[in-house]
């Protein structure tokens, strides 16, 4: 379902020393897999994430995702990609000021390859699923923090991606919502076989998550051409 | 939800920022109308008036002068010439209608307009009769008179009303008030629309009988229709109807050969007017105007690239969500559009309903009577080029919006 194969890419201004190289030799998740992405910040957990589902590019290596390598498409595939097969869930909830929590989950159907043909009625079903039925006229601004993310993972669902990418989700939350959240999102990818992988610094989060993968050596010093190290000047 | 209720719903949530951008256009926008349609209308007016008459014939002096104060009843007189040369046009073969003008009196800042009974018989150019009365008839009796629209209105006179003119042409305090001589209302005219609403027209006779039996003092003042001392009968100006206005110039010749006085094409002067003195000035009010919209533009330019910057995050979600660089542009784009449309409709309300409020005021002063509701052609491309503009400052923000790449945005925080 997903493979990324010998992928690196530099992060960061390719110019100037500051950059910092990111190398996986391997990482593979079946379909309806779920897995936690464990490590310290900056390494590289995130620009996993992201190469998944193609807001980044490989530099090299494959990048594989439901038989597809994301290297060759072009952006505009890259966009339908991530419509059809990614649901994104971030730590900060990235819900849209204006919009309703109905309207927030609706839009996420209304763009790109999604383009839904009844997006409201999806989103009042999504968020009747997440437990916001008493909540969908609500903009973000009313909902506490622990309901704000519970449409972001409306959102991500929505669109029946296969993928969930799930950055942080219980970050921003105290311990008891932050519990809430991961057993929804886990709830729902297991009964729905969708493919979950999730950026956690809770330990006890990543324990309960089938599989885990540790990030931590991914990020290292920039190289050069000829793979050699650059020291930062 | 399409791209424009998505595009008024951020509008609606950065209302005050959006408010003050289409006011900011509206202003430009009004400014713009506003002068375009004022000299629109402003030229239309003056040349019915101007248009009504082929020529003009006065006393020795400035051509405009003698268009001014006969045909729109503003300006002093040039001078009179004698009671037969009016006589002689409205006898000659060439001519379908002519009349006397003879000034020197007000009522209330109105002129007191001396003529003859078939005055009111001035033909449109379609043939129909210019004048038509709403209330009473034409003068019979050397002191009744026919009130124009204008001054029925303001002055609240009635039919069979009397007053007393006032020596002079303005209302001046003090000025010397013929109480010898009641006028009585006859008849009140229909608006037209032209200077001629705000005349009162009496007869030639009483105009003379008051300034011969008043003090000889008042011959003095130039241009009053008064006998001379010699007791020829005289008259400040003829308005004249041709049979056909190609014989103008050629009869405006004659006068000037065959007279101590000038004779002048109406339109002529006016339009002399126009381009030497009005439109100059109009030019100017039309490059403010048009700074105005140029700097209303770049506001919505800089609007929209801070309300695309304040949202970088939001439409890195909307891509990290499958949208398409090119909706997420036309979202951008679509707030440009929506704003520059409100500043226009805004700005053509304002325009107009400003030109609506002057319209009272400016007959008051003019006697010609503005349509503020005109939209004239070269307004509906200020409107569109206003338009063009909004829609290039619109490109700008979109334009980066399709170029972005949200990766960065999306690690901004709330």
């Amino acid at each position: 379902m997903i493979r990324l194969n010998k992928v690196s890419l530099h992060l960061g201004n390719t110019d100037q020393n500051s950059s910092v190289h990111f190398e996986l030799p391997l990482f593979e998740a079946k379909a309806g897999e779920l897995v936690a992405l464990t490590g310290p910040s900056g390494c590289g957990k995130s620009t996993l994430l992201n190469l998944i589902s193609g807001l980044r590019r490989s530099e090299e290596g494959e990048v594989v995702v439901s038989g597809v390598d994301l290297k060759n498409l072009t952006p505009a595939e890259l966009d339908r990609h991530r419509g059809a097969n990614c649901g994104m869930i971030f730590q900060t909830f990235h819900l849209l000021a204006p919009f309703t929590a109905t309207e927030n989950v609706a839009l996420g159907l209304r763009f790109g390859a999604r383009n839904h043909k009844n997006p409201n009625k999806r989103a009042v079903e999504v968020l009747k699923r997440v437990g916001l039925g008493d909540r969908l006229d609500a903009r973000p601004d009313q909902l506490s923090v622990g309901q704000r993310q519970r449409v972001a993972i409306a959102r991500a669902i929505a669109g029946d991606a296969p993928i969930l990418l799930a950055d942080e989700p219980t970050g921003a939350l105290d311990i008891q919502t932050g519990w809430e959240i991961f057993s929804l999102l886990k709830e729902i990818a297991e009964e729905d076989n969708r493919t979950l992988l999730l950026v956690t610094h809770d330990p006890a989060i990543a324990e309960k998550m089938p599989k885990s993968f540790d990030c931590s050596e991914l990020v290292g010093p920039a190289k050069n051409i000829l793979g050699e190290e650059v020291s930062a000047s | 939800m399409n791209f424009l209720l998505m595009a008024w719903r951020y509008l609606k949530f950065r209302w005050l920022v959006s408010l003050l951008t289409v006011i900011g256009i509206s202003i430009g926008v009004a400014l713009v109308c506003a002068v375009l349609a004022l000299r629109h209308e402003s030229e239309r007016a003056l040349s019915r008036d101007a248009g009504l008459y082929d020529l003009v014939a006065g006393g020795k002096g400035s051509p405009l002068q003698l268009v001014l104060s006969s045909v729109y009843h503003l300006d002093s007189p040039t001078g009179n010439l004698p009671y037969k040369v009016y006589e002689r046009l409205r006898r000659d073969s060439r001519v379908l209608w002519a009349a006397p003008v003879g000034l020197g009196d007000n009522y209330s800042g109105y002129r007191i307009v001396g003529t003859e009974k078939h005055f009111f018989e001035l033909p449109k150019r379609n043939g129909e009769p210019f004048f038509q009365f709403s209330k009473g008839k034409v003068f019979e009796d050397r002191f009744e008179v026919v009130l124009g629209s204008q001054v029925a209105e303001s002055s609240k006179l009635k039919i069979g009303d009397t007053f007393f003119g006032t020596h002079g042409l303005v209302d001046v305090p003090g000025a010397e008030v013929h109480s010898d001589f009641p006028y009585r209302v006859s008849g009140i005219l229909s608006p037209t629309g032209t200077a001629q609403d705000r005349a009162i027209f009496g007869t030639l006779k009483s105009v003379w009988e008051i300034h011969e039996t008043e003090d000889l003092m008042h011959s003095a003042i130039q241009g009053s229709a008064i006998m001379a001392e010699d007791k020829t009968k005289e008259t400040t100006a003829i308005l004249i109807r041709l049979k056909t206005p190609g014989l103008r110039l050629w009869m405006a010749d004659e006068i000037r050969e065959g007279t101590d006085g000038i004779a002048s094409v109406p339109i002529n002067e006016i339009m002399r007017f126009q381009q030497g003195i009005i439109g100059p000035v109009q030019q100017i009010l039309l490059a403010v105007a048009w700074a105005v919209v140029g700097v209303s533009c770049l506001t919505v330019l800089i609007t929209l690239h801070q309300a695309a910057e304040r949202r970088r995050r939001d439409i890195a979600i909307l891509r990290s969500l499958g949208a398409f660089p090119r909706e997420v542009a036309t979202l951008v784009f679509s707030e440009g559009v929506l704003l520059t449309a409100a500043g226009i409709l805004l700005g053509l309300l304002i325009g107009h309903g400003g030109l609506a409020l002057a319209v009272g005021p400016f007959r008051e002063a003019t006697g010609l009577l503005l349509d503020a509701w005109q939209f004239p052609r070269s307004e509906l491309w200020a409107v569109l080029s206003m338009g063009g503009c909004g829609a290039i400052a619109s490109l700008f923000p979109a334009i980066s919006c399709y170029k972005n790449t949200p990766i960065q945005d999306l690690q901004l925080s709330d």
